[in-house]
């Protein structure tokens, strides 16, 4: 038995000195080719995901997004809707808090193919010397509202088309202007989700629109790192129901010196992470999980993740100085 | 002839080594060295050090140019990246102290007169070479008044400006831009550019510094003791002057003797000395008076929250993108974020770091030094006292200087407060 807990012991410590940076950046590779790129394998994961696997990538998408089924849900004409199809509803937004509460907001920083690009496209930003843009906490404060208002748009709106009251061109309104039904589409291959739609008038607007915040999506994402999540409906929805979720992210605030390194490398710039000494369950609204809060805090059980309450990730003293040595040699 | 001409025997001013300052070091060198038993054997080079630089007052080499502190908010990394050595001047000696008294009113810090008389006196000690710039950062009143004072005595001196809320974003900003404009500073005084590879160079060198110095607090964590406190002072105390590389190589070497004494159950203090945690006004040497009536008195000071050890050296800087912009701004965060320093408006991450360390070292009281004329330590007083109140742990609040006066009344009340912890002890037990 005690040998048994020197095993488990030295395992994590094998993992809380892990190099975050490199192991992060390999999953999400390989949750990018398998988002992308499964379909041609055949592989299909269904039509809840808590990420946007986009179905617009008709041909590689292992899954699909599960914002594009809600919408239509939504939109079917009233008298369904609140009858025998409010089922389906339930029944599909059970099967998406499902697949969420597994991976809670790690969906986000691990998964999400359009959170990847946009790391790669820092990434690129970085390699190029170039400094990224911080806001300034009001605006902070503003933005951050903004994914909660796109939220109720995106379940207004169609609900507003099952009534009637707005056109059918604007089906999938969220869809229509979403950066990863251009940007997706585009690593099979297929750029036809690149035009503007004349059809209508409605049509046109919303794809027109579309385009212009995929513009702003790759410009955004080259200055500011993540600049698309601040904004994301889905990250919004992830908070509302990330209650019972299994990955949570927890902080011991007595042993916090409040020293700032996790805000530091925050790329949400979440002060709280930092700041906040009381609450347990740190994440914010914000959080994208994607732990490099964890990996860059010098305290010893300061910051840690658990997975249905067993500790999978933790800062370390240990950890934390391998880092930081790695970082002040790599690449001189 | 020639050789009848009277021999003249020419006055020749005393050596250093033999005068009354250097007597003043000699004998809390002596007491530090000699009325202990079991000093660890890696203490001696720091014994040398003291004995060299502060008793003999040999001289101390360094590389590029010279850049005195005088607190440490001044951010060393950038010092290192410009090619330059910093130095911290804030100093511990009566002997200046009292000449510095001619710079300050009556009630003054005994730290910033001693600074201003070391400053000020014609054979500095340590000695170290007239500084090509001293970075003053605007701290408390008495530290900004004495810019102007040592620019007086002909020392080029940098003010970095400091908030004093270190809580606000607008605080944080500034002090980000302070920061900046003093590599600017630097690049002029230097000529040299700052760059990624110098920059990384500096923050790898204090890194391990850190890491070494971390390892030996946590060695500290151990009931009883492998180290008396007095000694951790000496090795932090170091810091200020000697070359960063061979301070951090000694203390490793003082680490791997903790780890052997840990595996050999070596107690340095018996299991019962009841442990302090020390707060307040920094102990610099040879003004070890405090850490040195405690142990003497068989207790042990087992950490500390002070600037001139634990919170010079404890906190780390995490950077996220390794380019010079973001490294930059990272050190301006760490220097500013987590520091407990009492000149800032709020005081609570002092108070939590307090609580944490008293149950992390399993701590059973704490000594409070405030130094005369601090005023911001003895203002805190009152809140750190109400706190430790709250949660049970004994506080002993000293107020004294670098004057050894007091030495009989500080001692009789630092026996009576560890004999109070002893008793709590045992009725705990």
């Amino acid at each position: 038995m005690k040998q048994n807990n020197s095993r488990l012991q030295a395992v994590r410590d094998a993992v809380n000195r892990v190099d975050l940076n490199s192991f992060r950046f390999w999953l999400q590779l390989a949750a990018f080719a398998l988002f992308v790129y499964g379909g041609y394998f055949a592989i299909d994961l269904g039509s809840r995901l808590p990420l946007f696997s986009c179905a617009y990538n008709d041909e590689g998408r292992a899954a699909i997004c599960y914002l594009l089924p809600l919408q239509h849900q939504l939109s079917q004409p009233w008298p369904r809707l609140f009858s025998i199809a409010s089922i389906t509803v339930i029944t599909g937004f059970l099967t998406f808090v499902l697949w969420f509460i597994f991976l809670n907001k790690g969906w986000c920083g691990y998964v999400c193919p359009l959170g990847t690009i946009q790391d790669w496209i820092t990434a690129l930003r970085r390699r190029l010397g170039i400094r990224y843009s911080r806001y300034s906490q009001s605006q902070f404060a503003q933005l951050t509202r903004v994914k909660y208002l796109l939220l109720a748009l995106m379940i207004l709106i169609p609900l507003g088309i099952g009534g009637g009251f707005f056109s059918h061109d604007m089906s999938p309104p969220f869809c229509l202007i979403c950066p990863a039904r251009m940007v997706l589409p585009m690593f099979t291959g297929d750029v036809s989700q690149f035009t503007i739609d004349f059809s209508s008038k409605t049509a046109m607007i919303m794809t027109a629109v579309g385009i212009s915040i995929t513009g702003l999506f790759l410009v955004g994402a080259f200055v500011k790192k993540r600049f698309f999540c601040f904004f994301c409906p889905m990250s919004a929805l992830h908070y509302l129901i990330s209650k019972p979720a299994l990955l949570k992210l927890k902080k011991d605030g007595n042993k916090c010196t409040r020293c700032g390194d996790c805000y530091r490398v925050c790329d949400m710039e979440i002060k709280e992470i930092a700041d906040d000494v009381k609450t347990v369950n740190i994440m914010a609204d914000d959080c994208i999980m994607c732990l490099k809060c964890v990996a860059s805090c010098p305290e010893e059980g300061a910051l840690k993740a658990t997975f249905a309450g067993i500790p999978i990730l933790e800062s370390t003293e240990a950890g934390f100085i391998k880092r930081i040595n790695k970082g002040c040699s790599d690449g001189k | 002839m020639e050789n009848e001409s009277p021999k003249i025997i020419p006055i020749q001013p005393a050596p250093y080594s033999r005068s009354r300052q250097a007597g003043e070091s000699q004998n809390v060198l002596d007491h530090i060295v000699d009325d202990f038993q079991d000093n660890p054997a890696s203490m001696q080079y720091f014994y040398d050090l003291f004995r060299r630089v502060y008793c003999h007052g040999d001289a101390l080499q360094h590389e590029g140019m010279l850049v005195g502190t005088t607190c440490i908010q001044a951010p060393e990394e950038l010092i290192y990246a410009f090619g330059a050595t910093p130095m911290r001047l804030c100093n511990g000696s009566y002997h200046y102290d009292q000449r510095g008294a001619d710079f300050m009113p009556a009630k003054s810090c005994s730290l910033v007169k001693a600074t201003l008389g070391m400053l000020s006196s014609e054979t500095v000690i340590p000695k170290i070479g007239k500084p090509d710039l001293i970075v003053n950062p605007t701290t408390c009143d008495q530290k900004k008044k004495a810019s102007a004072m040592i620019e007086g005595m002909g020392y080029s001196v940098y003010d970095l400006e400091v908030p004093s809320v270190k809580e606000s974003e607008a605080s944080r900003v500034y002090w980000q831009r302070s920061v900046r404009q003093l590599a600017g500073r630097l690049q002029e005084l230097t000529g040299r550019k700052l760059t990624r590879k110098s920059l990384k160079q500096a923050m790898s060198k204090t890194t391990r510094a850190q890491a070494a110095f971390r390892a030996l607090h946590n060695f500290r964590r151990q009931s009883p003791s492998l180290i008396l406190g007095k000694d951790a002072f000496l090795v932090t105390n170091a810091y200020f002057f000697d070359d960063i590389g061979r301070w951090t190589t000694a203390v490793e070497k003082l680490n791997e003797e903790l780890a052997q004494r840990a595996k050999a159950g070596f107690k340095a203090v018996q299991s019962k000395a009841p442990r302090v945690l020390f707060t307040g006004s920094p102990p610099i040497f040879p003004n070890l008076k405090l850490p040195l009536l405690i142990e003497e008195s068989g207790g042990v000071v087992v950490t500390d929250e002070t600037c001139s050890s634990n919170r010079m050296l404890y906190d780390m800087t995490a950077v996220d993108e390794w380019r010079v912009n973001d490294m930059v701004d990272s050190l301006a965060d760490k220097y500013l974020k987590p520091c407990t320093c009492p000149i800032f408006t709020r005081n609570d991450d002092r108070k939590r770091r307090l609580l944490d360390l008293v149950s992390d070292f399993n701590v059973d009281g704490v000594v409070y030094q405030a130094f005369a004329g601090c005023q911001v330590y003895e203002m805190e007083y009152r809140s750190v006292a109400e706190e430790f109140n709250r949660a049970g742990i004994p506080l002993l609040y000293v107020e004294t200087d670098y004057s050894t006066d007091d030495k009989g009344q500080l001692s009789t009340r630092i026996e009576a407060f560890l004999e109070s912890m002893k008793n709590r002890k045992k009725q705990r037990a």
